[in-house]
């Protein structure tokens, strides 16, 4: 018998709520990677203790790839540095979000015309939020970090589905920049 | 107990007494530097470790493009008699073909230093059985990276693809500049500081 007070939802709908109550809980609960690949990690020790707490936004540090939501890319990136980068994203589960921290990871920053780093992050992985400076200021980060959940809740964060969609064209410019993202060393093989 | 002007005396007497220095130079109690001839530099490393010198902090190298030479500079450590000692010697620049004996015999841990040279400078060390393997960096493509002539520019140019500013980032929509405001702001702020006063 059908109901007369509740018209039934189609399964698509079923999931779009899931997906909302999934990610009211997720933004308010958020587990970051961090990846201190630069300078501007020094902006997360007081960003995570008492001057700023960020425990208060519901975020902490998390130890493994596979149980974290968000990545911190904390600065410059070198050729060396990004293969493992691109192993840690590939690892994480989705849904996951990246935060690029200061201008070395927006066009490379000092280290523009340098050898050995990349310029431009999301080139290579999807990017959600950018916190620019160099290094930025401890309330910038704070406030990327709110943004990104706002651009969780508003459904905006959508790096991890630009990722598998235009999957191609990533894999395409990390072999242009990288040659090879397999890493082949010898102390891990 | 030695205070440390006696290790420099020692060490000055030491070296000076048995190698053909072509320069000695005392930077500091804790520092001095000798520059040697490459044929002296496997010998003198040899005195030094057996004195004590038993720590090689570090091996690098140095471009000197004008001059066509190398420089080698070799840091070791002693516990004991707290002075760094730099062992410096010259060798010909040949892009293809400069080498240097390898000093694993003297010291093992060189092995390490010596591959990272080869790669950023390509000097080959016979005598290591893997100074041309990478280390540092990862399937690189083109000449070694610290050399004078490497252009890091054009490589990166190159290699990685720059972010483009299209204009409207600089003065978007024809907005005014806020700097005058923005000063005025801080220049309140600053009063108010020193409690409004002047
Ligand atoms: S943006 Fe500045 S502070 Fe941050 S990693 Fe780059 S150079 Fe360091």
């Amino acid at each position: 018998m059908k109901s007369t007070k509740f018209s039934p939802m189609t399964q698509e709908q079923i999931d779009k709520k899931w997906w909302e109550i999934g990610n009211y809980f997720r933004r308010n609960s958020l587990w970051m990677l961090m990846y201190c690949t630069g300078c501007c990690a020094i902006e997360l020790p007081p960003a995570m203790t008492s001057a700023y707490d960020m425990e208060r936004l519901g975020m902490g540090p998390m130890a493994t790839p596979r149980q974290a939501d968000v990545l911190l890319v904390t600065g410059y990136l070198s050729l060396k540095t990004l293969r493992r980068l691109i192993y840690t994203y590939e690892q994480m589960s989705e849904p996951k979000y990246v935060v690029g921290f200061g201008s070395c990871t927006i066009n490379g920053g000092i280290y523009h015309d340098s050898h050995a780093v990349i310029n431009k992050l999301d080139q290579y992985i999807p990017v959600d939020v950018y916190v620019a400076g160099c290094m930025p200021n401890t309330e910038a980060v704070m406030n990327g970090f709110t943004d990104l959940m706002g651009m969780i809740k508003n459904k905006t964060a959508r790096g991890w589905l630009d990722y598998k969609e235009r999957n191609d064209w990533y894999k395409k410019n990390q072999l242009d920049s990288l040659g090879e993202v397999l890493v082949h060393d010898e102390f891990h093989e | 107990m030695m205070n440390s002007m006696n290790n420099v005396e020692f060490l000055n007497e030491l070296v000076n007494s048995k190698f053909n220095v072509v320069k000695t130079e005392i930077i500091n109690a804790e520092q001095m530097s000798f520059i040697v001839d490459s044929r002296d530099v496997h010998t003198l490393l040899t005195l030094l470790k057996t004195s004590g010198w038993k720590q090689l902090s570090y091996l690098s190298a140095i471009d000197w493009i004008k001059e066509d030479e190398f420089e080698l500079v070799y840091i070791v450590f002693n516990w004991d008699r707290p002075v760094h000692i730099q062992v410096r010697t010259r060798i010909k620049r040949d892009r293809e073909n400069a080498s240097f004996e390898t000093i694993i015999p003297i010291y093992p841990g060189a092995k390490y230093y010596e591959r990272e040279v080869h790669e950023f400078f390509g000097i080959k060390f016979p005598g290591n059985p893997d100074f041309h393997k990478q280390l540092i960096l990862e399937n690189w493509d083109d000449m070694p990276p610290l050399l004078k002539d490497f252009d890091p520019r054009a490589y990166s140019d190159s290699h990685f693809e720059k972010r483009d500013y299209p204009e409207k980032h600089i003065n978007l929509n024809n907005q005014e500049s806020k700097q005058e405001k923005r000063q005025k702001r801080n220049l309140k702020s600053l009063l108010l500081r020193n409690g409004g006063k002047k």
